[in-house]
């Protein structure tokens, strides 16, 4: 029966011989059952792939908050969404592997292919990317919370006119903290061109997140400050 | 985007008049077409009448599908435009038209459409969660099918693997994701 049935799977997808078309459809059309499989498979495909758009659009949104952040870097990213899709990479970063240099992110990044990337950032928690369009939304904080100078990298000063601002007269970041965590348990950072997010969970149980252009290789002092503090 | 290569068949086949065909593509599109069509009267009755009247016209214009599109979309297109034309109509007439289809004139297959099964959103999540908790394999093979389109051959590339693992692996995603449907009570048998 389950050979059967994957056949059945088989024909929904197309991915079936002339021969087993014929035979499967005669057999899908004697058997009430097995219409309510197949059809079901349907409402499995609509399911996945709504959800999947309703994350794309998020992505959108997400991009063109980058866009307005620094809209000389990131023409290509506006170029078309589904190129940010391609170009996001999720890492999960252990505490003890946070030593990553431009040249083996850089190769990480071309390791993986464009579809994993996508599926990755699909399969990212809905949490987490909503999280993030809400710090985009909230760029200008009217109250920025009080923020440690040892998370502040090196050579990085305040913008008088923003606190969440930091800069190095050429980089930009920008700092969040939250009271919430997201059941975050590691630095997890996403890459979309030249800029990075990273999301940060402090020991005290709130969220720090930090997004601009500013590299692993310079923030990557930022997460060694704030392990150490532990 | 031309025509998807698993709807080939299916569309060879109904174009030359085989109702089998034609029933299990309806069966396989007819979920998607009434959540777009909810979405866009906010009727679950009216999206049933246009998803019907659809199958209908699809079944009449088959002929005249030439593959620039994929299929789905030629099939949205014809149930948009049939939506339109109700709500205009209902619009200036401040009634529904009944759309003559020349049912006569064509031997139109009798079971056109199920009674049309929906998943309540709450209850999205918990499926969409459940995907998510698949093992990585399974899920990338799946994922890779629904969301991006891929055939078998393009799957078993990028995993390294048989196309026969990949045709498995798809199978089980379904198999264990109706499992759940079932045992979270989402879908009754």
């Amino acid at each position: 029966m389950t050979k059967e049935l994957e056949k059945l799977s088989a024909l929904y997808d197309g991915e079936i011989n002339k021969g087993d078309f014929q035979e499967n459809i005669a057999r899908l059309n004697k058997d009430p059952q097995l219409k309510k499989t197949f059809n079901r498979y349907g409402l499995i495909s609509d399911l996945v792939q709504r959800n999947a758009k309703k994350q794309e659009s998020k992505v959108i949104l997400l991009s063109n908050y980058f866009t307005r952040l620094h809209p000389m870097a990131t023409n290509a990213i506006t170029a078309a969404a589904t190129v940010f899709i391609t170009l996001i990479v999720l890492y999960q970063l252990d505490d003890d592997r946070f030593q990553v240099d431009a040249d083996s992110s850089l190769q990480l990044s071309s390791a993986i292919s464009s579809d994993q990337a996508k599926n990755q950032l699909l399969n990212a928690d809905q949490n987490i990317v909503e999280h993030m369009i809400h710090i985009m939304q909230s760029n200008q904080s009217h109250n920025p919370q009080p923020l440690s100078k040892d998370w502040i990298p090196v050579g990085f000063s305040v913008n008088p006119s923003n606190p969440s601002q930091y800069s190095n007269g050429r980089n930009n970041l920008y700092f969040h903290v939250e009271n919430k965590q997201l059941g975050l348990k590691k630095v997890k950072y996403f890459k979309a061109n030249n800029n990075w997010i990273y999301l940060i969970p402090l020991e005290d149980g709130r969220l720090l997140t930090a997004y601009g252009d500013v590299p692993p290789t310079v923030a990557n002092k930022m997460i060694q400050s704030i392990n150490q503090r532990k | 985007m031309g025509l998807n290569s698993g709807d080939e068949m299916f569309v060879k086949e109904i174009k030359a008049g085989n109702a089998m065909a034609f029933e299990a593509m309806v069966l396989k599109y007819q979920p998607k077409l009434m959540s777009s069509l909810i979405g866009y009267t906010k009727s679950k009755d009216q999206a049933e009448e246009l998803c019907q009247k659809t199958f209908i016209r699809v079944w009449q214009k088959i002929d005249s599908f030439r593959g620039d599109s994929a299929l789905f979309t030629w099939i949205y297109r014809i149930g948009i435009n049939l939506a339109k034309n109700d709500f205009s109509s209902s619009h200036n007439k401040k009634s529904k038209i009944t759309e003559s289809l020349d049912q006569a004139e064509y031997d139109v297959p009798q079971h056109l459409s199920p009674e049309a099964e929906l998943i309540a959103e709450e209850s999205e999540k918990k499926v969409m969660d459940f995907i998510h908790s698949l093992d990585g394999d399974t899920k990338s093979a799946f994922m890779l099918r629904e969301i991006d389109g891929r055939s078998y051959e393009e799957i078993a590339v990028i995993a390294n693997c048989p196309i026969g693992t990949v045709r498995s692996r798809i199978f089980r995603a379904r198999q264990l994701i109706l499992e759940f449907m079932n045992q979270e009570n989402i879908i009754n048998d």
